[in-house]
């Protein structure tokens, strides 16, 4: 082909190139025909290899869970444990689950209304009979009941009586005062039974005052047990009161004024609890002393409801009468994150019953604000810090006996009940972990 | 040439033997296996396992550090999503009439109420409970309801944004509303229900008498419900938006990879619909042709607009996952002083929802677009592309004002204020979630070679986001594959002129087109010509 030829051959295909853009529009294209670029479909891997083999052990999990969430939906699991559950109340029992202060050991038991049981809730509203059981492996055992009225003659008046078995099986000990020291782990077993008579008058839903009647028999096992040692060998030799238990009579005046919004998630509002107390010691028992108690705290809004200073002061002391004597297990006790009258003050950083005295001083300040919400479920962050120290008598107390222990927390809560307590707290003797289902106030 | 013979018959006898099983292979329909899911399971999946092996992923790792996206693996060489059992194009690619958008799916008017509906099950599964019914036809139906002191609310919703799935492309099942009376329902033979208890029980006219006494009633002492006819075929299961059927040779792609699966969690950020999930969907294996084939439905939308389970709209929904680590881990250390967006709108609306109890909870105050979350953290959802974006972007935008009150008649609000308000906010977000999407890309498409010239729509431009006045369109022109450039194009018009010699002799030409506004530079469309005119589109992910 001469030059002359292949230089017409081109110029043709220009001039059909040049007709083609020149022309009218190309013939309408379907643009959403399956014609792919790199030819038909083909799937590519999710993850490479190396990934996917990281990921095969939690494989292994999710598939005994997904097969168990598609069970508990497809058969109404859920459902049917909560028609269980408040079946089980209408009845006037109600299984109980929580954790135990001294160890995340689970606190299983219930509590049986007996009025409830008998079918008479509704003819005798008022009227209270209870019996209640928890149990903690090779921990505690406790059994509760009350008999009364909450209402006497749709008055304020309220009458009850109460009887409460306590077993704890590792009760720790580490002296008393505020310089003792945490090598000094001893436990003793404990076993407490109260008798009780509570009579009492509500002025309004935020004002009661009780006084009570009490009996109380303190039986304790000294030895030494899980690694903590024999009481009565470690301290040998130390004035400990109350070394061998003993019975006593107390009578006791409580006033109480609450004006929570909600005693889980408290946004606003306070309590006042102040209480006037006498022991005396049965028979041959030394125990004759006056407790005095302040416990309050307060909740302030910050701007928002998702914002909440909490700050609470408690304060006890334990005044001797006529050279009587205070037993160890009826000082006050700091240490570990609940806050009840059978267990230490919250004082996070420390050990549960870490501290003990005749007189304690304890400030708690947290700031709770919202991290998290979900329809009724919430959860709070807190930042806390507590500050205590327990001491004997007024003339031995010292600013620098007070301790600190600071920390951070998670509550999460659903409809305003805490359902889960995650929390971390570190002081001087180190870092102590919490996982409860109730915050600390 | 005997030995070419015999060689020629081995091959060929081979081949056949080869193919006879595969010809009846290919001709068997496959057996879909049922995959399970609920609502607790894709909580726990997608909030909780996914969250946590995604971050063993080393891949995610270097596409996050280096910033690499995932291209959609199912986009033709038009940058589009031809028509599968997933999607068909509806809207977007025609514009559907007014009867059509109004249809939706609608194959008939809805329950036939010439007999009592006879109820055969109650319906407890999912958020919103309700009954299947069989009408006079013998069609059945799935009835939902409206929350006391919610009329319209749930039912109204569900009916709308089913046209609207619909006409965008999604396989939803028929909505209609339906009002009744109690005379107009009746307890069939077998029927039972799963009550709050959790256990079966026969369904018994107290039953029935007691669920209906819970229902808000419209002014005419009728209920109001959302009728879901039953679709046809065989249940397998659910959709997954992850993974694709490894059986189903219709069904190439992983599911995460899907432009359309992708896109979804634009579409509910439209309509609000947070409640987008892998057990809101359906497979359902029809025989066409003599073959077993799955068809994948989208369902449940009574979650969409202000609706949700239990009445209006929770405030955090749309702005977080149901556990959303992220924004819990930036709570946590802002100390409770970051006020998230949210709860600054729910702030600004006096911690309540709209006074019209039909609407719920929905406004565009505080929507963002590129923030909206669905209840779930689908990675599908998280690793949608900007050309993924600006596809769905596409659609929505192409939908009117007229078209939006057409599909929202469909719910038959009997408040005219409510269907101006939907309509409203719908068009609102619709140009929200449009102008943003059209930032993230070059918002380029229809392109056509006329008349020596290279033509294209300037979507952000036609929709009046941008003012054409001020932008430019610039291209650099290479050989496909090669880096070196050819040629440099510039216009102020949507419209670029080609030299012919680059798609002369067989030639291919690629344009790199960009929209330059001021000191701005859009992402790339890659145009590629031959002599076929416009040969493949495609926007940069």
């Amino acid at each position: 082909m001469t030059r002359k030829c292949r230089n017409i051959i081109r110029v043709a295909l220009v001039a059909v190139g040049i007709a083609a853009f020149a022309g009218a529009s190309f013939a309408q294209q379907d643009t959403y025909a399956p014609v792919y670029p790199n030819g038909p479909l083909k799937a590519k891997r999710l993850k490479d290899p190396v990934s996917s083999l990281l990921e095969l052990p939690f494989r292994l999990v999710k598939w005994p869970v997904d097969k168990s969430l598609v069970y508990i939906d497809n058969h109404h699991v859920a459902d049917k444990a909560i028609y269980i559950y408040d079946r089980m109340k209408e009845y006037g029992f109600t299984p109980h689950l929580a954790f135990t202060d001294s160890a995340i050991l689970p606190l299983m038991g219930g509590n049986a209304d007996l009025v409830a049981v008998a079918r008479q809730k509704e003819d005798y509203p008022d009227l209270i009979a209870t019996a209640s059981l928890r149990y903690a492996m090779d921990n505690r055992f406790v059994v509760d009941s009350e008999i009364g009225a909450q209402r006497i003659g749709e008055t304020g008046f309220h009458s009850s009586g109460t009887f409460n078995f306590d077993h704890r099986s590792r009760e720790p000990f580490y002296g008393i005062g505020p310089d003792t020291s945490l090598g000094d782990s001893s436990s003793v077993r404990m076993e407490t039974t109260t008798l009780g008579y509570n009579v009492g008058y509500e002025f309004s839903p935020t004002l009661d005052l009780t006084g009570t009647f009490e009996f109380k028999e303190n039986q304790l096992k000294h030895r030494a047990h899980k690694g903590k040692g024999d009481m009565t060998e470690i301290f040998a030799g130390r004035d400990i009161p109350g070394l061998y238990g003993g019975e006593e009579l107390s009578w006791k005046a409580v006033l109480l004024r609450d004006t929570r919004d909600s005693h889980d998630e408290a946004t606003r509002g306070s309590y006042q609890k102040l209480t006037f107390k006498f022991t005396e010691g049965v028979d041959s028992g030394k125990a004759r002393f006056f407790t005095y108690q302040l416990d309050t705290a307060k909740y302030f809004r910050l701007g928002s409801p998702r914002r909440v200073l909490a700050v609470r002061f408690f304060g006890e002391h334990h005044d001797e009468v006529n050279g009587g004597e205070i037993p160890f297990y009826d000082m006050t006790r700091l240490g570990g994150m609940g806050s009840s009258q059978r267990t230490s003050e919250t004082f996070r950083a420390f050990t549960y019953n870490r501290f003990y005295g005749e007189s304690a001083l304890l400030f708690n300040i947290e700031y709770r604000y919202a991290i998290w919400e979900y329809r009724d479920f919430r959860m709070n962050a807190a930042v806390f810090l507590d500050e205590g120290q327990t001491f004997n008598e007024f003339s031995a107390f010292k600013f620098s006996d007070f301790r600190e222990s600071y920390g951070v927390g998670f509550y999460v809560s659903h409809s305003k009940h805490t359902v889960l307590n995650i929390s971390v707290a570190h002081g001087d003797e180190g870092t102590k972990f919490y996982v409860k289902n109730k915050v600390a106030f | 040439m005997k030995k070419h013979l015999t060689v020629n018959s081995l091959v060929m006898t081979v081949t056949m033997i080869l193919a006879v099983p595969m010809v009846s292979r290919a001709s068997e329909s496959p057996k879909f296996r049922e995959r399970e899911t609920t609502l607790c399971k894709d909580v726990f999946d997608q909030n909780i396992y996914y969250e946590g092996v995604n971050q063993l992923d080393l891949g995610r790792w270097g596409r996050k550090i280096f910033r690499k996206e995932i291209p959609a693996a199912n986009v033709n060489v038009f940058d589009e999503v031809p028509d599968s059992s997933f999607f068909t194009n509806r809207h977007g690619r025609r514009r559907l009439s007014n009867e059509e958008l109004a249809k939706g799916s609608a194959e008939t008017a809805g329950p036939d109420l010439s007999a009592p509906m006879k109820i055969t099950k109650g319906k407890q599964q999912g958020l919103h409970p309700g009954f299947f019914i069989e009408d006079a036809k013998g069609d059945r139906y799935c009835l939902k309801f409206d929350n006391e002191g919610s009329l319209e609310l749930a039912t109204a919703a569900e009916v709308a944004a089913s046209r609207f799935y619909h006409a965008i492309g999604y396989h939803v099942p028929q909505y209609t509303v339906l009002r009744f009376k109690a005379e107009d329902i009746t307890i069939g033979e077998n029927a039972y229900t799963y009550d709050d208890t959790g256990f079966r029980k026969k369904m018994t006219p107290e039953i029935l008498e007691q669920y209906l006494s819970f229902l808000p009633v419209t002014e005419d002492g009728e209920y109001l419900a959302s009728a879901s006819k039953i679709v046809p075929g065989k249940n397998v299961g659910h959709l997954s938006f992850r993974s694709r059927r490894q059986n189903d040779p219709e069904d190439p792609v992983n599911h995460r990879d899907r432009r359309e699966i992708r896109a979804l969690s634009v579409f509910s950020a439209w309509l609000n619909n947070n409640d987008i999930r892998e057990s809101n969907t359906l497979e359902m294996a029809v025989t066409e042709n003599g073959k077993t084939v799955l068809k994948r439905y989208l369902f449940d939308f009574n979650s969409a607009f202000g609706a949700a389970a239990g009445g209006a709209k929770p405030p955090m929904f749309g702005h977080e996952y149901a556990i959303d680590y992220g924004e819990i881990t930036k709570a946590v250390f802002a100390l409770g002083f970051w006020e998230k967006p949210w709860q600054e709108k729910w702030r600004r609306a006096r911690e309540m929802p709209h006074k019209s109890p039909a609407i719920g909870y929905f406004s565009n105050d505080q929507f963002d677009p590129e923030d909206h979350k669905a209840q779930l953290p689908y990675e599908a959802f998280r690793v949608l592309t900007n050309a993924d974006g600006f596809w769905a972007a596409k659609i929505i935008a192409s939908f009117t004002d007229e078209d939006i009150r057409t599909m929202v008649k469909a719910g038959r609000y009997s408040r005219p204020e409510d269907e101006d308000y939907l309509v409203q906010t719908l068009a609102e977000r619709r140009d929200l979630i449009a102008k943003y999407w059209f930032s993230k890309a070059a918002p380029l498409d229809a392109f056509e070679v006329l008349n020596g010239k290279l033509v294209f729509k300037d979507l952000a431009v036609r929709h009046g986001f941008v003012d054409g006045n001020t932008i430019r369109y610039v291209a650099e022109v290479s050989r496909p594959g090669k880096k070196k450039k050819i040629a440099a194009l510039e216009s102020r018009e949507p419209s670029l002129v080609l030299d012919p010699s680059w798609t002369a002799e067989g030639g291919k030409a690629e344009l790199r087109i960009r929209v330059v506004c001021g000191e701005e530079e859009s992402p790339y469309v890659k145009v590629v010509l031959g002599g076929a005119g416009v040969e493949g589109v495609r926007h940069e992910d």
